[in-house]
């Protein structure tokens, strides 16, 4: 997994009644633009240190401004 | 199968100079009951909340006691590309209900018993169902030929 700094990442709930979170990432820590990443999550603020595992997928920030265009 | 593919939930991390206060934070935050303690991606040990109740609450340490002090370390811990089998080996051997998942001493995620237990009981049920069809459906079997 790849990511850049501002693409949003989307982890998906583990139960029907978990709601869809997502985060941006704000620094990259591995190399190559691998994990981890310090993200900051849109329903909180708050950043921790995120190591994205299958319930996560990346959107990256040219798909981003592409849809918003 | 590897155990990296049996990884289900993202991991989160802390630095060990953060606080028992910053990591109860953030497991609250995020949902999640366990958190690698990583210095860069290395893996140097696991705070879990049971940890928080034993080492911090029923001891009476402070919650701005480092989270190094209070972590279970070193941290049980699986190669990514091990066979699914050895975790469950380690499950059993050390009585533990999470593993760190580290590549090249980097950690990559958290594979937990539960998951397991879950993707195992999946397992069963998928290969079981034409069986118990066939128990609830037997009317729709052909008739016997006619002699």
């Amino acid at each position: 997994m790849h990511a850049h700094i501002g693409d949003r990442i989307v982890i998906n709930g583990h139960r029907v009644d978990e709601p869809v979170r997502d985060c941006e990432v704000i620094e990259v820590h591995g190399p190559d633009g691998g994990p981890p990443y310090l993200v900051r999550w849109s329903d909180s603020g708050h950043e921790t240190l995120f190591f994205p595992g299958s319930d996560a997928a990346i959107e990256h920030l040219e798909h981003l401004e592409h849809t918003r265009a | 199968m590897r155990t990296i593919d049996a990884i289900r939930r993202s991991g989160i991390g802390v630095g060990p100079e953060q606080t028992v206060r910053e990591a109860a934070q953030v497991m609250e935050r995020t949902g999640v009951g366990a958190l690698a303690v990583v210095d860069g991606a290395r893996l140097r040990g696991i705070l879990t909340d049971r940890d928080l109740l034993r080492r911090v609450l029923a001891t009476g340490t402070s919650p701005d006691a480092r989270v190094d002090d209070v972590m279970t370390s070193p941290a049980v811990s699986i190669e990514a590309d091990a066979d699914l089998h050895e975790a469950f080996a380690l499950f059993w051997t050390h009585g533990v209900r999470r593993l760190g998942v580290v590549r090249d001493g980097q950690f990559v995620g958290m594979v937990t018993v539960d998951d397991l237990l879950v993707d195992l009981a999946r397992d069963l049920v998928d290969p079981s169902r034409p069986i118990t069809a066939e128990i609830a459906h037997a009317h729709r079997d052909s008739a016997l030929p006619v002699a």
